[in-house]
């Protein structure tokens, strides 16, 4: 005789069964994997990672890692001074080689000679430690976009453009430095801050955990490039300085209009923002002067920065209609239009313009911003000033 | 009955006090080890809530111990841990030993008349399987990468190497693996007992409500714990040794093909039973508490039993509506609806026994009661507040904000605690010979139901005005910024409400070896556990005692002497 | 039944009952960027079916509590123990016992239950199941692209045809018409995510392997919230971005400068950034 409780299993067995079979003949919606067209959505023969197992999580040997010079390590400590606090480097004339070294809380930065080039350059020398907790800290938030590698090719990173950075390429757009790298704090900035309308977030992490992650990922420079070339620059944020049109932010937009489609030529990339046939006015050219076709859109950029071998290429923004990434204050926009855009078509202007321009350019882009983004009516309007006639 | 020897009681301390097979040394242990995961999962819930009020300050007192490397801040991935980790330890490592393992070892040999479980050695073996399961989710909160951070659900691809490579997920998956296997032991224990060692006498009819909450509990966990078993072995299956049961090919480029949704199904075919499986007991504790309080008999003791078992069979059925935003067909999601509608039909005639239980009664306003009468009115909000969740129309607005959160937590969170809470002030005085102190019992009721209820009803305008769960930090998003007042006056009550329990805490440790000691039967109840001396022997019953009477036969017209009560052993005049 | 049903729709649409979730949703209005209660008001046809439906729970919960909590007090104050005072010896086990408990249970389970599931379902056939098809001209079809931690919605752009150059992309962005169908199609690159259009009341679980499906219609133009409801990971709190519904001559200019904006960011040698699936039917 069957108990009560065989008779249970029995009947749970049954149900279960029932359910699975329901899910096997798509009983539940609609389940896309039976169907064949789904598949093109499956980029084939992508180098992706497969489940990760066996991720390596400790790194057993420190590096060193370029630095910024004496000059900056002097600054630094000035700056502190001038905050009322303890200079943040201090000398140590006991390091090794004899040519002393300055040390702060995240290790200690020499000057080295390299006898195959003849060279003399800064260091800085990152611990095990440190790099192991940077490697962790990188696996868990970082990896998903950039990649267990920091190959820039994480599973969240497949199909995005712009590319989530990979960090062997060793070149960074929003760095907002003239030099070809930036500093530590320039980096960390940049991860506290993220970047507009991008899966790269502002991260909510601890000073600590930051600098940690920015010492792993300078040290994924391979050989001879990047953080292990001796003869590249580090850089700071570049600076702002005065600004020439403090309470007289009119004239800066109506001063920038001019820079922005004349001297600085911004137009012959992004979209103009004035008709063809009135611009030769404002920039008291010849009536008859030939602008680029379509000028009210951008024009596709190629970059340096590859995904997959191939070099992808860069719209550059339409102020109306694209996100700015790298902030939309005047202050944000003087730093990136002076400091340019790494490995893509936007240089660095600060040098070939002057302070005044560079600033009425920011005060031009910001209230383009403001009048047209995320704003139908007012976008319409100018799209039909700019089209027409065309 | 048959194999009940009186065996000699065990004088090595192991034997006696850690690898026991005495059902109440174990229901000890599995009190103590309940009651310290409740604290940690209270202090859990304490950190994630000053976190949603003061989002990225330093977590007072015990931040900067805790978290040192961001100076007492709790970070996103930490936070998830946290209620993620307070899910699983609520449920698994609270509620569970002490509902099930604590009152359940305790009551069902004394109620019944057992001299012992059928199994000792397999319930010993189901606390140590849970002990270890706790060890193991111990564990993983230290692991390198962070421990757990997917959600008690542990949703796929969340929870798969996708998310996370670190060993913090496997090790959660295992630790639920484990005490899912305790469980099943314990199920299988409790109901063997229950048909197979009940004394001479003592039908199915005149089992205790208690008892029969526990046995309907085993029932459920025999049956659907295993399904989560299986699911968590697959899940750790895709994360150790690269299957893909729960991966789609799209991520895999071509290769495997599972689908998480697959995961969902197996997870609510148990987690939707195991809601049941934590408040079947509570519903049993109370309908016996109820009438024992009010000197009355259980009103409807059929009804009560009848809807109880009604709930079990439809409580696997039911399991959808935790779904309906994933894309069930039109045709499901509207079975699933009706279904959950008619689980509703067994509730209401619970509520209308329990009321009328108390209708016309003598009641004596015990804690043990006070907590009974609780739980009818939490698990009344709670449960009334289902009907806008089983409903689809405005499930899809609710779903995964904060009404979910309000509406759980009052169901099988604050019902099951309320009930946990009346078990351990009623059975104290013949677990530890004590009793606890009334005043200081009282004070913990109405200093924990105010603040409870505050916190959950105020979850339910949150959730209504549109606030998701497991968010982070409520001020990020513009939408959820005019909701932040709603969260700081959730924080204040939360605190109040933990810091009831240390009353508690008190009361507990102070009567355990200083309280005044308990006589044989302080509550004047009849059913067996009360008739033996206190403290219990070994082997409780020297002779398995008979049964003439039902459990609540108070105020009985023919009771002799007077009384309103009467044992269970004892025969009515006439 | 059909005049069970009519009576029932009645009722709901009946004034009182609309009044009752404008009343629901007052002081929404009033501290808009201040601190609120309720959530804001519904901008889709099915949003106000929703407003008016959970109203309705509350109402018949509401009562239900009203009755508990008054049957717990009544004893609380009239029954206590005191000496000389007998507990009434009862175990309704009487058939006139019986017949009470089957009539309340069943009472409150038409009165409570089945009064919302008629209207439920009513709701659910009449608007929520109906998802339009796309070959109807006005349906304005998107695929939304789920990741960790941000959201994509592919427009077909001028011609239609989803995989084409006129696509447009949006980050976090969403921009859709007013008073047309709105198709949704979603998967996910990495974990499951969940669309929450808090203000169109209506939210989906987009999930990686497969495709989920959903629609809604906005009644309202204006600037709207998207949330992440289902938990993502480390910054689930982060994915959030903006729903704009324009009228419709804006958006036909929008429309015409976003596709005129996707051809110029086209490169037809960067295969891995098209995404697109075929629309499924």
């Amino acid at each position: 005789m069957r108990s009560p409780f065989t008779q249970l299993v029995c009947l749970a067995t049954v149900a279960i069964g029932t359910l699975s079979s329901f899910k096997a003949l798509n009983f539940f919606g609609s389940d896309p994997r039976a169907d064949e067209d789904h598949s093109q959505m499956i980029a084939e023969e992508l180098p992706h990672a497969r489940p990760p197992r066996g991720v390596p999580l400790t790194i057993t040997e420190g590096t060193w890692l370029r630095a910024p010079g004496e000059e900056w390590i002097i600054q630094q400590n000035e700056l502190a001074r001038k905050q009322g606090l303890e200079p943040r480097f201090t000398e140590d004339p006991s390091a090794a080689d004899g040519e002393g070294a300055w040390i702060d809380s995240t290790g200690f930065i020499q000057k080295r000679y390299d006898e195959e080039e003849d060279f003399w350059a800064y260091w800085q020398w990152v611990g095990p430690a440190q790099l192991t907790r940077g490697r962790r800290d990188f696996v868990q938030f970082c990896s998903s976009c950039h990649g267990l590698d920091g190959d820039g090719y994480g599973r969240s990173g497949q199909w995005l453009r712009p590319s989530p950075r990979d960090f062997r390429q060793t070149n960074f757009k929003f760095t907002k430095v003239l030099a070809n790298l930036p500093t530590d704090d320039a980096l960390k900035r940049l991860i506290k801050r993220g970047l507009d309308g991008t899966p790269m977030l502002p991260w909510d992490l601890s000073d600590e955990q930051i600098t940690d992650i920015v010492q792993y990922i300078k040290s994924l420079s391979p050989e001879g490039m990047g953080w292990r070339d001796p003869f590249t620059g580090i850089g700071s944020i570049v600076e702002a300085g005065e600004n020439p049109w403090a309470g007289r932010e009119n004239f800066a937009i109506k001063h920038g209009e001019k820079v922005y489609h004349g001297v600085a030529q911004c137009m012959l990339c992004h979209p103009g923002y004035v008709n063809p046939r009135d611009l030769p006015g404002l920039l008291d050219q010849p009536e008859d002067t030939v602008y680029r076709e379509n000028l009210y859109l951008p024009v596709l950029k190629d970059s340096e920065y590859e995904v997959l071998g191939e070099k992808v290429k860069i719209l550059p923004p339409d102020f109306t209609f694209h996100t700015i990434r790298s902030g939309q204050t005047p202050q944000d926009l003087y730093e990136t239009i002076a400091s340019g855009i790494k490995g893509t078509a936007m240089p660095a202007w600060k040098g070939s313009l002057s302070e005044e321009d560079l600033w009425a350019l920011a005060y031009y882009v910001q209230d383009l911003v403001e009048e047209y983004k995320d704003k139908p009516a007012e976008r319409r309007g100018l799209m039909e000033r700019l089209r027409e006639g065309l | 009955m048959s194999g009940q020897h009186i065996h000699a009681e065990p004088t090595n301390f192991f034997r006696k006090h850690v690898f026991s097979v005495d059902h109440k040394v174990i229901a000890k242990q599995f009190l103590w080890f309940g009651l310290i995961w409740l604290g940690i999962g209270g202090v859990m819930a304490m950190m994630i809530r000053w976190q949603l009020a003061n989002p990225g300050e330093p977590v007072p007192v015990i931040g900067s111990m805790l978290f040192p490397r961001t100076n007492g801040v709790l970070d996103p991935a930490t936070y998830n841990t946290l209620f993620t980790m307070h899910g699983t330890i609520m449920i698994f490592l609270g509620l569970t030993p002490l509902m099930i393992g604590a009152i359940g070892n305790w009551s069902i040999p004394l109620m019944i008349g057992a001299r012992d479980m059928i199994f000792p050695l397999l319930n010993c073996l189901s606390f140590w399987a849970m002990f270890l399961g706790g060890a193991v989710g111990f564990i993983s909160l230290f692991v390198p990468l962070g421990a757990t951070e997917a959600g008690w659900t542990g949703y796929p691809t969340l929870s798969t190497t996708i998310n996370g490579v670190g060993s913090g997920e496997t090790l959660w998956a295992i630790a639920v693996f484990l005490i899912g296997a305790s469980s099943i032991m314990g199920g299988i224990n409790y109901m063997t007992t229950v048909i197979r060692l009940r004394a001479p006498g003592m039908t199915w009819q005149r089992l205790p409500l208690t008892v029969w909450g526990i046995f309907l509990t085993s029932v459920l966990n025999v049956l659907f714990v295993p399904v989560i078993g299986s699911a968590m072995l697959l899940l750790i299956m895709d994360r150790v040794f690269g299957t893909t049961f729960f991966i789609p090919a799209s991520i895999m480029q071509g290769a495997g093909g599972g689908d998480p949704i697959l995961y969902q199904h197996l997870f609510w075919i148990f987690g939707h039973p195991e809601v049941y499986i934590l408040i079947l007991p509570a519903w049993g504790i109370i309908g016996d508490l109820l009438s024992f309080f009010s000197r009355k008999p259980a009103f409807g003791y059929r009804a009560q039993v009848g809807a109880m078992v009604a709930v079990t069979l439809l409580s696997a059925v039911v399991y959808g509506h935790h779904m309906f935003t994933t894309g069930l067909s039109a045709m499901l999601g509207e079975s699933f609806m009706l279904l959950t509608m008619i689980i509703s039909v067994p509730a209401e005639i619970l509520f209308f026994n329990w009321l009328h239980t108390l209708w016309k009664g003598n009641l004596r306003l015990t804690t043990p009661m006070l907590f009974s009468m609780g739980v009818i009115f939490v698990f009344g909000l709670g449960g009334l507040t289902g009907i806008y969740l089983a409903t689809i129309g405005t499930d899809i607005f609710l779903h995964d904000t904060y009404f979910v959160v309000g509406h759980f937590h009052l169901t099988m969170a604050a019902s099951a605690l309320f009930a946990t809470f009346a078990g351990i002030y009623f059975w104290f005085p013949k677990m530890f010979a004590r009793e606890m102190n009334e005043f200081l019992g009282k004070t913990h009721f109405w200093f924990t139901v105010i603040p409870l209820v505050t916190v959950f009803c105020l979850m339910f305008v949150m959730g209504y005005a549109g606030m998701p769960r497991r968010y982070y930090d409520h001020t990020s998003a513009e939408y959820l910024r005019s909701l932040q007042h709603l969260n700081k006056y959730a924080t204040h009550a939360a605190f109040l409400l933990g810091a009831a329990q240390l009353v508690f805490v008190y009361n507990f440790i102070r009567s355990r070896w200083w309280g005044k000691p308990a006589s044989q039967n302080p509550w004047e109840v009849g059913t067996l556990d009360w008739t033996m001396e206190t403290p219990v022997p070994h082997y409780n019953f020297k002779e398995i005692p008979e049964v003439f009477t039902g459990p609540h036969e108070f105020s009985n017209p023919d009771i002799p002497d007077g009384k309103d009560w009467i044992s269970m052993t004892e025969k009515l005049k006439a | 039944m059909n005049r069970i049903n009519s009576l029932l729709a009645g009722v709901l649409s009946s004034r009182w009952m609309k009044a009752l979730a404008v009343v629901g949703m007052a002081g929404v209005a009033e501290a808009q960027g201040g601190n609120r209660w309720a959530p804001f008001p519904p901008a889709s046809d099915f949003g106000h079916r929703f407003s008016e439906l959970f109203w309705l729970i509350t109402i018949l919960c509401s009562i239900s509590m009203v009755i508990v909590v008054l049957l717990l007090l009544i004893p609380l104050l009239r029954d206590r123990a005191r000496p000389g005072h007998k507990a009434n010896y009862d175990h309704g086990s009487s058939l006139h016992d019986k017949r009470l408990t089957a009539v309340i249970s069943l009472a409150t389970f038409i009165v409570l239950d089945a009064w919302v599931l008629a209207i439920a379902m009513k709701d659910l056939r009449e608007a929520y199941w109906n998802m339009p098809e796309v070959d109807q001209a006005e349906t304005y079809p998107i695929e939304v692209l789920g990741q960790q931690w941000a959201w994509h919605f592919r427009g077909p752009g001028l011609d239609g045809e989803f995989g084409t150059p006129d696509d447009i992309l949006e980050m976090n962005q969403l921009t859709i018409p007013k008073g047309r169908p709105v198709s949704f199609q979603m998967t996910s690159k990495d974990v499951i995510h969940s669309l929450f259009l808090p203000e169109m009341r209506t939210k989906k679980d987009v999930n990686p392997g497969s495709i989920n499906k959903t629609w809604f219609k906005p009644i309202e133009a204006g600037e709207f919230t998207i949330l992440c409801a289902e938990l993502c990971g480390y910054a689930h709190y982060q994915m959030f971005g903006n729903l704009t519904v324009m009228e419709q001559e804006d958006f036909d200019e929008w429309e015409e400068s976003a596709s005129l904006l996707g051809i110029a960011a086209y490169d037809p040698e960067d295969e891995e950034a098209q995404w697109a699936w075929e629309w499924e039917e």
